[in-house]
């Protein structure tokens, strides 16, 4: 990691991304921002909110409603030389560019033998909580954690959300960053200068002794808020902010739960076949596995597709008091 | 020059009036080359040297040669799945497309990606693509990279009459247009997407009449007439090149051989093939070149023994080249200096 | 020169096609790109074109598998001599050159239908208890857990460590202790003396010297193996005689004895013979009881009862088949017998090697030569009543060995008559 040169004011997550934005296209003429209206409008949550103003329609682009042709056209770019970050409006329309993501993007370097590379970022606006229904709420980390080619990223705090965004604009390959909508708002310490966090590391937001939490984004928060509670009776959790999806730090997380001999694995994406499952899987086959002291658990998404209802969105994804009942099953040997 | 001569010279083809005569014989040199090529990989396939499958373009060889004849190697282009003649057409080495094929570590794609993927990244060939429209917004972002960069280069974008029903096409052009982007959209229309002819799937009886919707210059031509397509590509690319936008050039042509090493050819008929095969492209450009004095038989005969011997050169050096290491197998994924 | 016909690949992952049939004869003229012949793949037929103008010759009969790239046929031009077919211009790498007829494949062997195995109800314990338990020898079964469903935690472990200074104290006798290595080698310590190392027979296990080392002095130390595929050693299924006899050694020096007296019953004795073979410094001294290796008769029905037998009902007749007074073993002793057989595993494990050791019912390993070399003292303790092996096998022994023949005794005389033996060891031990 670039340690920070410069001091920590309190910027929103959104901000942040918007100062990793504006340091981009201060520094490097060839970077160019796409998306469906970034430009006078600010982006759908405000992200690119004046950079227009300060650098122009020609590199603060708003693209028509064409998510296909907008992130193939970002690929084309990136593939002769320019730094294109494309925002998708929400990350339920990048299923519309499917085709340009994964059959172009995530496969260029690769069918030309190496030949050819698309630095390329997507920023992917993502999750529930809004009230936003079916088609506007889904979290697909894993899907496109899948495949190979491409990288992903999810932070969950400002400071990370700025340094995952310079990281993955100084990647030669093509990388989408998960934004939580609900961390738009959330406040805190940013540095002024520019800094990368390396893609590929997770980071302990809590250290403990009994239990690993392992969550991504919005979960971390929920995590830590459970772990302050636990430890009123007792009960030592360490949260891991995974931070990555792909590549995954698998061993910073071996080393924790062989340290507490229990994990739990909390996502807001449906829990099958998702990234908890992965994540178990990797502890179980690892040197981890003979330390574990009670089952790997998984809390995801439910079996359904995000409701409107506010009750019902709720229950559709992990919340803290579910994931306090978790490890008081897990460290209380009900399981 | 009097007028008697200025009418002369009007009435010339447009290829004769436009270009030297080494260039137009390099140009014969090069359809010779892909024919043989093409011939060669099939044979070869024949023979089990190739596995997976390809698709030959064997009869368009005048729609990727001539409209590549006015383009540099800072240029780009975008190829298809029916790539092989756009790849040479843009100035590749048929020893490492050979090598490619043969899934070879010298292959331009070091054995990664074969006849779809056959790319040469150093003459502006940014790849052919396996998926039908999948090269067209990535086109209009190399068009869009040149612009931004304040760079002349143009790019054409090869497609197939498939592709026209493609949303990414639709997208593609309007941005392009939109953007005033300088790129030029080539449809190579041999009749059929696979078996379904463009009568049954395409709404209008020309595909460059989809050029109005997007408010760009659409043109059809006989696509076996090196003549025709050179000078419709010649009159976008020069377009393309003031700053003045986008064309969509449609080249009626056919492909000689079935869609891919699956095709059954129960969706057309004999006669239509050999109907075809009366109006080759190599046939057509040769006599023209013979007819104006550009060169004699004899001279077109020694371009095509040349053209045998880079094939037959090609294939030695595929066969003896080296297969990719097993170990290598994640290798090319990601930046090697990167994670 | 004639034109070559190959069988083309029509179709993705095609390697050989049948030539079904040829749309000319032997001779026939035919124009380039007329149809020529059919080709059937596993997907569909298709007609190949004729790649010249000519006459057809040196055709490959229909219905022929062949590979791809290989000629069929090759097409002559009018006057052209037809002679025996030019050598191919196929492949490189040698595959589909000349009119190679694939053969048939033959049928993909019938998975086997799977085994239904039965599992011993396992101890519940958390991968973390079963490392520790591991790794302090501490036998799972032996602990109560307290997690749920009675799971065994890692804390359950460690209290017991801490709680109990012997490992694995709960399966054994106090004063034993497990040996590392890879075969179930158990210690009983006594005084400063060479040990007796005790090599049980097939189908038994370790738990079998229980009468004699009753009749034993108390302190005499003991090591006693589990041989592979037997009692608690892993279930191991060995070819050959000399295999097993590798893996006794092994244990045997894992163990790091320094001199012992040797016992072995049976095939234990044969084993027993075979290691005095190979560390004969290391053994003091040799006594083998009925042991087998020296002569081709045995009882092999029985040993094949006793290993394959699942139920009390099928494992008493061939028990009291041992023993020189069938009354003395009842069901009791079948059961308590049976309780260590209970893994499938381990049956098949010694079905597998009772096939390998005894096979058409004859001992298929001879140690006579073994034991005209053996430099320890020895005795061989037989009982005229054993009808497993014949007593009269004891007879190769050399004139300065030991010759106990008992009276009124089986196969099994450490059982039958355990005071007789420990009065013998001691003589051997003296």
């Amino acid at each position: 990691m670039n340690a920070p040169a410069h001091p920590s004011r309190t910027l929103s997550y959104a901000e942040a991304l918007r100062e990793a934005m504006a340091l981009a296209l201060e520094s490097d003429p060839n970077v160019v921002l796409m998306g469906e209206d970034i430009g006078v409008y600010g982006g759908a949550f405000q992200v690119t909110g004046d950079l227009i103003d300060r650098f122009g329609p020609d590199r603060v682009m708003d693209t028509p409603i064409s998510e296909l042709g907008g992130a193939g056209v970002a690929v084309g770019a990136a593939l002769t030389g320019l730094r294109p970050i494309y925002e998708f409006q929400f990350s339920d329309f990048a299923a519309l560019a499917m085709e340009q993501i994964v059959n172009q993007a995530a496969k260029m370097r690769f069918m030309l033998g190496g030949e050819a590379s698309v630095p390329l970022v997507f920023r992917m606006p993502s999750g529930s909580g809004t009230g936003a229904a079916a088609q506007h709420s889904q979290s697909f980390e894993a899907w496109f954690g899948h495949v190979p080619g491409l990288k992903v990223v999810q932070p969950s705090t400002p400071y990370d959300a700025k340094g995952l965004l310079l990281a993955a604009l100084a990647d030669p390959d093509p990388v989408i960053i998960f934004e939580h909508k609900l961390l738009y708002k959330m406040k805190g310490d940013v540095p002024a200068g520019h800094y990368t966090i390396p893609i590929g590391k997770a980071e302990i937001r809590r250290e403990g002794t009994d239990i690993t939490i392992i969550a991504g984004a919005i979960m971390v928060h929920r995590a830590l808020e459970a772990a302050e509670t636990l430890a009123a009776d007792g009960i030592s959790a360490e949260v891991i902010d995974l931070r990555s999806v792909r590549p995954i730090d698998s061993a910073t997380i071996i080393a924790s739960v062989c340290k507490t001999g229990r994990a739990l694995c909390v996502f807001e994406g449906v829990r099958t076949l998702g990234l908890g499952a992965e994540i178990s899987a990797l502890i179980a086959e690892s040197d981890a596995f003979d330390y574990l002291e009670a089952p790997i658990m998984r809390l995801g998404g439910a079996e359904a597709p995000i409701p409107y209802n506010p009750d019902l969105e709720r229950a559709a994804v992990p919340q803290v008091d579910g994931i306090e009942r978790a490890v008081r099953k897990l460290v209380g040997g009900e399981v | 020059m009097s007028r008697a001569v200025q009418v002369a010279t009007d009435n010339l083809p447009f290829v004769i009036r436009q270009y030297a005569p080494a260039q137009l014989r390099a140009a014969l040199k090069k359809m010779y080359l892909i024919r043989r090529f093409e011939e060669g990989a099939e044979e070869s396939y024949a023979r089990g040297l190739i596995h997976g499958t390809m698709h030959l373009s064997i009869g368009q060889e005048a729609s990727a040669v001539a409209s590549c004849l006015e383009l540099s190697d800072q240029d780009k282009i975008t190829s298809t799945h029916r790539g092989h003649g756009h790849c040479i057409a843009k100035g590749a080495d048929v020893g490492r497309m050979f090598a490619e094929f043969f899934g070879k570590q010298t292959g331009y794609c070091h054995g990664r990606g074969g006849s779809m993927h056959i790319a040469d990244v150093k003459t502006g060939n940014l790849g052919a693509n396996g998926i039908v429209g999948g090269g067209l917004p990535i086109a209009v972002g190399s068009a869009l990279t040149a612009k931004r960069q304040g760079k002349p280069d143009v790019t054409v974008c090869f497609f197939g009459d498939g592709a026209n029903n493609e949303g990414a096409f639709h997208e593609a052009l309007n941005m392009a247009s939109v953007w005033q982007l300088p790129v030029v959209f080539i449809c190579e229309n041999n009749k059929y997407g696979m078996s379904t002819s463009v009568e049954r799937s395409t709404a209008v009886a020309r595909i460059s009449d989809r050029a109005a919707a997007y408010a760009m210059p659409g043109e059809t031509v006989d696509g076996n007439d090196f003549s025709a397509v050179a000078q419709a590509a010649h009159t976008a690319i020069a377009r393309a090149r003031s700053g003045q936008g986008p064309s969509l050039i449609e080249n009626l042509t056919y492909r000689i051989r079935g869609h891919s090493k699956s095709d059954r050819n129960r969706y057309r008929t004999k006669d239509e093939i050999e109907s075809w095969v009366a109006k080759d492209p190599i046939t057509r450009f040769r006599a023209q070149l013979v007819s104006h004095g550009i060169l004699t038989d004899a001279d077109a005969a020694a371009l095509l023994l040349e053209a045998e011997a880079e094939v037959a050169a090609g294939i030695e050096f595929a066969k003896s080249s080296a297969a990719p290491d097993i170990a290598d197998v994640t290798r090319y994924v990601h930046a090697e200096d990167a994670i | 020169m004639p034109t070559e016909v190959i069988l083309p690949k029509v179709d993705m992952d095609m390697t050989a096609g049948t030539l079904s049939v040829w749309h000319v004869a032997e001779g026939d003229f035919v124009a380039k790109g007329a149809p020529l012949f059919d080709i059937e793949t596993d997907k569909a037929a298709m007609e190949v074109e004729s790649p010249a103008s000519g006459h057809v010759h040196n055709m490959v009969a229909p219905g022929q598998s062949v590979a791809v790239g290989a000629p069929v046929a090759w097409i002559y031009a009018k006057d052209e001599p037809v002679t025996a077919p030019p050598a191919s211009a196929a492949r490189a790498d040698g595959v589909g050159t000349a009119p190679s007829i694939v053969p048939p494949r033959p049928a993909a062997p019938q998975p086997a239908a799977p085994q239904e195995v039965h599992h011993d109800p396992r101890q519940r314990a958390t991968p973390a208890a079963r490392r520790l338990a591991r790794e302090t020898g501490v036998d799972l079964r032996h602990v109560a857990g307290s997690g749920p469903k009675g799971r065994v935690q890692r804390a359950d472990i460690d209290n017991r460590a801490h709680g109990q200074p012997q490992h694995g104290a709960a399966q054994l006798p106090s004063g034993w202790s497990v040996q590392p290595g890879d075969l179930h080698l158990t210690r009983r310590a006594g005084r400063d003396t060479a040990p007796l190392f005790l090599i049980h027979g097939f189908a038994a296990d370790s738990t079998g010297w229980a009468p004699l080392e009753r009749a034993l002095p108390k302190d005499q130390p003991l090591l006693r193996l589990d041989l592979p595929g037997h009692g608690k050693s892993p279930r191991r299924s060995l070819r050959s005689f000399a295999e097993l006899a590798r893996a006794v050694v092994a244990a045997f020096d894992a163990s790091g004895a320094d001199q012992v007296h040797l016992v072995g019953h049976s095939l234990g004795g044969a084993l027993a013979l075979a290691l005095a073979d190979i560390r004969p410094r290391k053994i003091l001294s040799l006594t083998l009881i009925a042991p087998s290796g020296l002569g081709p008769e045995i009882d092999a029905p029985v040993l094949n009862g006793i290993a394959r037998a699942s139920r009390v009902e099928s494992l008493l007749p061939w028990l009291r088949r041992l023993t020189a007074d069938p009354d003395r073993l009842g069901e009791d002793y079948a059961r308590a017998a049976l309780r260590g057989r209970l893994d499938p595993q381990l049956r098949a494990a010694q079905l597998d090697l009772a096939t390998a050791l005894f096979p058409d019912d004859v001992q298929a390993f001879d140690l006579t030569a073994a034991l005209r070399r053996v430099t320890a003292r020895t005795a061989i303790i037989w009982g005229r009543a054993d009808r497993i092996i014949p007593w009269r096998h004891a007879l190769a022994a050399r004139g300065d060995m030991a010759l106990h023949l008992l009276p009124e005794c089986g196969h099994i005389p450490h059982i039958d008559t355990p005071e007789t033996v420990a009065g013998i060891l001691a003589r051997q031990m003296a």
